[in-house]
């Protein structure tokens, strides 16, 4: 027995305890577990079950220390993972007790018994927690010395996840973080005494020696039957700590001490993920989930882990190209000959009836900046925008009420602390998947009221505990106006401190929903975030590529906020275009029309854009075209001159995440030669006599830096003064002519452009459906699991239909899965629709 | 709730689906009984089973799998007409049980093989066939060796009463068990644990009730009363 030390003099602080381990005092915060303690004081006990993010679970029982309580030892050594610090508790850990040492030794013991040991061919071998802590804690040799239980492998639970069941040590980590973390229990604990194993319904069946069914079989399944795909599978892979849940995509590609890590960032949505990516020989083989805690916690969804191999297509556009005036083929060229061939064409379009830039919601701060710049001085307008989707003049007058806000106004922290979110026009899950987790844990763990403005119980609503305010889509800006008449309560919760108003970028398909999020903003007290889908929307906003506002957020209308940047840029006076350009549609309008002469593109697909016929016809129209591309797109086709880009791994730079928070990372792949966009605008302005200082990254960023200081120091008159020019009809912008109305997203995973080439996550994109409510479907003959057709008289898309509870008269479909549906019915969410039963 | 339907399981089924469904509070709770009720229909719990659960509790087919294959009362192959539990555990075992056991293997087994635990002699699900399996205590130690057929009691077997039972069943006749309600089979013995008795009160409690002592049970306690043997005090806790 240990006697505690008698007169210790220090303080305990409120809420906190004192106890002794390994012989030393230490004071913990009530509720701590030992394990925690041990590790503050820089013990690492060995565990397997404990992760910091997940509950406590107890089950690996690889921890165990020995503690003493009011001086009488507890009779068996304790999980230090489950145990909560007390005061006058007295533990020992493997350091200073033979006892828990010796159990140490013999959990690894049995743990390694039914444990192939096949480190030299698993996945894991290198960083496995199981190899590692077995070589630290364990015997050095076993004493078992029958036969081990075996099992078929690896059973493939997604298109994307393998299941080995002899490397399972049963922590149950992976079935803890899909029910708690995701919300999605697609993998279970099955079996019990000695056949315990994880797996899927269908697993469960695949016993030793039963040749093992189809792969696609293998997969858990949702109450429609289909495949049950969470978004978050990735993480099982990344937090087993053994080889038994391996990804389908690096299984056997390299081994851990082949691969070096770089820290980076996710370049899909705004949640701007940290990450680590791990390459080899030039070839990047895996994105892991970084540790951020303020952002990501340490979570990815399964676009960021897996979508990256687009970088390495072999389709890749390497040297730039230029069209031969006399085949009409695109040739590839030298660097100075394309640039000089860009950079003529482009001063005689500037000259003539001008050119203009649409960039693309990828881009980095840097490179968007570099977008910006380039159009207000090498092309002269204000003919930018960086919205390749849906937008609206509102929104921009919305947006500038953004530029400039940091995570001080919303963050994640303040997501989770909030009593109550708003969801506006956004699917969380499919349009921002980290913010989609916070909610849930926000919902889960502070009881955080949720409610989502939307036409149908969604997953997002399910998992976040959340509620539906229901309307039509179109209708959301009346339903909010009806909040404080019809929703008192949740008009009370948004009025308490710290309640949120997530907005995403359905809203501006959506008349006077700004202006509507703003009153109710106002009534409550509610803050308002802006949640874009892509990770470089944020970024491009704050770079001024936009129509109406300057770098930093003034409005190109503002005479002193232009000679301020006159003077960053070291302009002459005078020279910045004052009248506030075209947005994304005006642009492709005027080019269609021969309004516009030329057009800079950067990484835009048509079909994303609100009317892929008009954009398809600018293209096609436009004197001169210049696309800046990693990889042959729709725009190739009609581009004369292509100059290659490089990928996120190949350069530098930093997103803005929807937070406004910065997100830099380094170059993963030194030596590429690969050029990003704003080094390329760089040397083209050059040739057009225009000097944009953005060589590099880092220039480009302190030149920025500089415009948006520039901007402060003059007194902003009013923030989106300037509108877009509108004078133009909105062709294929039509409402379409049908009685339905439609609702529509995109999914996370869909056909993207950035998704190309990773089949085992497309093998994980929810099925395409059109979803409609039993009496709508009744009404027009259609039978649940028939098909339906949503038609327009611009076309139509068959899919299978699915009974949810939408508002009657209103159908749902997918935006891009598996078409764009943009360029199959030229509508968009709100838009008028006929419905029909339809055949396969 | 979305309308389910499909082939195995008639309107009937899910009408006693949702039925279960009503008794709980949260509809998760409806579980176990639900299993026993595809049971009822198929003889086992097949993936069909698991998703027909499923999609009535709103869970997905890992969550009930992981139920169903925690418990052996839910079978995972397709089962006999009639399901024989041998109690091996230590009483039972000790008394016979273990020789009633592996007799029973071996007049069940064909071609010189016993037949194995939750192995079926005959084609599953047609009259006369039998799926044996061993099984932990029974609670009827007193009565041991125990067996049951569709969990109806046959006390006090020996090897040579346990293969005339079988050969019986195999006849496709029921003999009576030592207590409670006669037999049936093993699809309707789901049916009741699903919860689902006959209407008629006089069987319903013939099918449920049954003596709860034998003589057997009450032989010890009637020795010591005889002999007046009475249980030490208990030890004061020395304090
Ligand atoms: S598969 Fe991995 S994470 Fe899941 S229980 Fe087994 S060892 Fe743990
Ligand atoms: S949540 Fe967004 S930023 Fe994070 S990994 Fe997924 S796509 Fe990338
Ligand atoms: S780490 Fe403590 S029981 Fe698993
Ligand atoms: S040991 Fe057989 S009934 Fe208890």
């Amino acid at each position: 027995m240990t006697m505690a030390p008698e007169e210790t003099e220090t303080e305990v602080p409120e809420g906190h305890v004192k106890l002794i381990v390994d012989g030393e005092e230490v004071i913990a915060p009530k509720g701590e577990l030992l394990i925690r303690t041990a590790e503050r004081l820089g013990t690492v006990i060995p565990r397997f079950c404990d992760h910091p993010l997940l509950d406590p679970a107890g089950a690996c029982r690889q921890c165990l220390v020995e503690v003493e309580m009011g001086g009488r030892p507890m009779p068996k050594p304790q999980a230090s993972c489950t145990m909560t610090v007390a005061d006058g508790m007295v533990v020992k850990t493997q350091r200073t007790s033979p006892v828990a040492d010796k159990a140490q030794q013999g959990v690894m013991e049995l743990l390694l018994i039914n444990h192939p040991l096949d480190c030299p061919v698993c996945d894991k071998g290198g960083e496995c927690p199981l190899q590692n802590q077995a070589m630290a804690h364990g015997r050095a040799s076993s004493r078992f010395v029958d036969t081990k239980r075996t099992f078929p492998k690896p059973l493939p639970i997604s298109s994307q996840v393998l299941l080995d069941r002899e490397r399972c040590v049963l922590c149950q980590r992976c079935t803890r973080f899909s029910a708690q973390i995701a919300g999605d229990p697609f993998i279970e604990l099955l079996e019990r005494g000695v056949h315990q194993q994880v797996g899927t319904a269908e697993t469960a069946a695949v016993f030793s020696g039963t040749p093992a069914p189809e792969p696609s079989d293998m997969a858990s399944k949702t109450s429609s039957g289909a495949p049950f795909q969470s978004y978050f599978s990735g993480n099982t892979i990344q937090i087993c700590p053994v080889g038994a849940l391996t990804s389908a995509a690096y299984r056997f590609r390299s081994r851990p001490f082949d691969l070096v890590s770089s820290p980076s960032v996710c370049e899909h949505c705004s949640s701007g993920c940290a990450e680590r990516t791990d390459f080899r020989r030039g070839k990047v083989m895996r994105r892991l989930a970084g540790d951020d805690p303020d952002v990501n916690e340490e979570w990815i969804c399964d676009k960021g882990r897996f979508a990256f191999r687009y970088a390495a297509a072999s389709d890749r556009i390497r040297k730039p190209l230029v069209r031969d005036a006399k085949t009409g083929e695109l040739v590839e060229t030298s660097w100075t000959e394309a640039l000089r061939v860009a950079a003529d064409a482009l001063s005689k379009a500037r000259d003539a009836r001008g050119a203009a830039v649409l960039t693309g919601g990828r881009l980095t701060v840097e490179d968007a900046y570099a977008y910006s710049k380039f159009a207000r001085i090498a092309l002269r307008t204000n003919d930018i925008d960086f919205r390749a989707r849906a937008h609206s003049a509102e929104e921009l007058d919305f947006l500038a009420g953004v530029v400039g806000t940091t995570p001080d106004h919303v963050s994640f922290a303040a997501i989770e602390r909030a009593p109550t979110v708003l969801c506006v026009a956004i699917e969380p899950e499919d349009e921002a998947p980290i913010v989609f987790l916070r909610l849930r844990k926000a919902a889960l763990k502070h009881s955080t009221k949720v409610v989502h403005v939307g036409q149908w119980t969604t997953s997002s609503v399910r998992k976040t505990n959340g509620e539906l305010l229901a309307c039509e889509p179109g209708g959301e800006a009346a339903a909010l106006d009806g909040i404080a008449q019809h929703a008192k309560d949740l008009d009370a919760g948004l009025a308490e401190a710290g309640a949120v108003i997530l907005l995403g970028e359905r809203a501006a398909e959506v008349v006077g929903l700004f202006s509507a999020v703003q009153r109710l903003a106002e009534r409550t007290g509610a803050k308002v975030a802006w949640i874009p889908r892509r990770a470089g929307e944020r970024g491009a906003l704050e770079a001024g590529a936009a129509p109406t506002l300057l770098p930093g957020g003034a409005a190109v209308s503002d005479a002193d906020a232009r000679a301020a940047l006159e003077s960053a840029w070291r302009l002459d006076a005078g020279v910045l275009p004052s009248s506030p350009g075209r947005d994304t549609t005006g642009i492709l309008w005027a080019a269609a029309t021969g309004d516009l002469d030329a057009l800079v593109v950067g990484g835009i697909d048509p079909d994303d854009l609100p009317d892929p016929a008009l954009a398809r016809k600018a293209l096609a129209a436009a004197g001169f075209v210049l696309s800046m591309e990693m990889r042959p797109s729709a725009v190739t086709e009609h581009a004369d001159v292509v100059l290659p880009i490089a990928t996120v791994d190949e350069k530098s730079g930093r997103f803005l995440n929807w937070e406004g928070r910065p997100r830099p990372f380094t170059v993963t792949l030194e030596g590429t030669n690969a050029l990003p966009d704003c080094r390329v605008l760089d040397t083209l302005a050059v040739e057009m006599d225009a000097d944009l200082f953005t060589q590099t990254p880092q220039a480009s960023f302190a030149d920025f830096e500089r415009a948006v200081s520039a901007g402060r120091s003059v007194v902003r008159e009013t923030n989106g003064s300037g509108t877009a020019e509108h004078s133009r009809p909105h062709a294929g912008e039509s409402n379409g002519n049908g009685k339905l109305k439609l609702a529509t997203w995109r999914q996370l995973i869909d056909e993207g452009s950035l998704q190309a080439g990773e089949p085992h996550l497309a093998g994980t994109a929810r099925t395409a459906v059109v979803r409609l409510s039993a009496a709508t479907a009744r009404d027009h003959g259609i039978e649940p699991g028939e098909h339906a057709t949503v038609s327009t008289e611009r076309g139509e898309l068959t899919l299978p239909a699915e009974i949810a509870d939408l508002p009657d008269g209103v159908v749902w479909v997918p935006a891009r899965s598996p078409v764009s549906i943009r360029t199959a019915l030229g509508v968009g969410h709100g838009g008028a629709v006929s419905l029909s039963g339809g055949t396969a | 709730m979305t309308e389910v339907q499909d082939s195995v399981f008639d309107a009937d089924i899910h009408a006693k689906a949702k039925e279960i469904i009503s008794r709980y509070p949260q509809s998760r709770s409806a579980l176990l009984p639900m299993l026993h009720l595809v049971q009822s229909v198929q003889g086992h719990v097949s993936q069909e089973g698991i998703a027909f659960c499923g999609k009535h509790l709103d869970l997905t087919d890992a969550e009930v799998s992981a139920v169903a294959t925690f418990y052996t009362m839910y079978k995972r192959k397709p089962c006999g007409e009639h399901l024989l539990s041998v109690c091996t555990n230590t009483l039972c075992a000790a008394m016979g049980g273990d020789a009633i056991y592996r007799k029973l293997q071996e007049h069940l087994g064909a071609e010189g093989k016993p037949l194995g635990h939750e192995a079926t002699a005959g084609t599953p699900g047609e009259p006369g066939s039998i799926t044996l399996e061993h099984a932990e205590c029974l609670a009827a130690c007193d009565l041991a060796p125990v067996l049951q057929v569709n969990y109806e009691f046959y006390d006090n077997q020996t090897e040579q009463s346990a293969v005339e039972l079988v050969d019986a069943l195999q006849r496709g006749e029921k003999p009576a068990p030592t207590r409670g309600a006669p037999l049936t089979d093993l699809k309707s013995a789901e049916l009741q644990l699903a919860g689902f008795f006959p209407e008629d009160a006089e069987r319903f409690a013939a099918d449920v009730d049954g003596p709860s002592a034998a003589t057997e049970t009450l032989r010890g306690a009637a020795l010591a009363q005889e002999r007046g043997w009475v249980a030490p005090p208990m030890r004061e806790e020395n304090a």
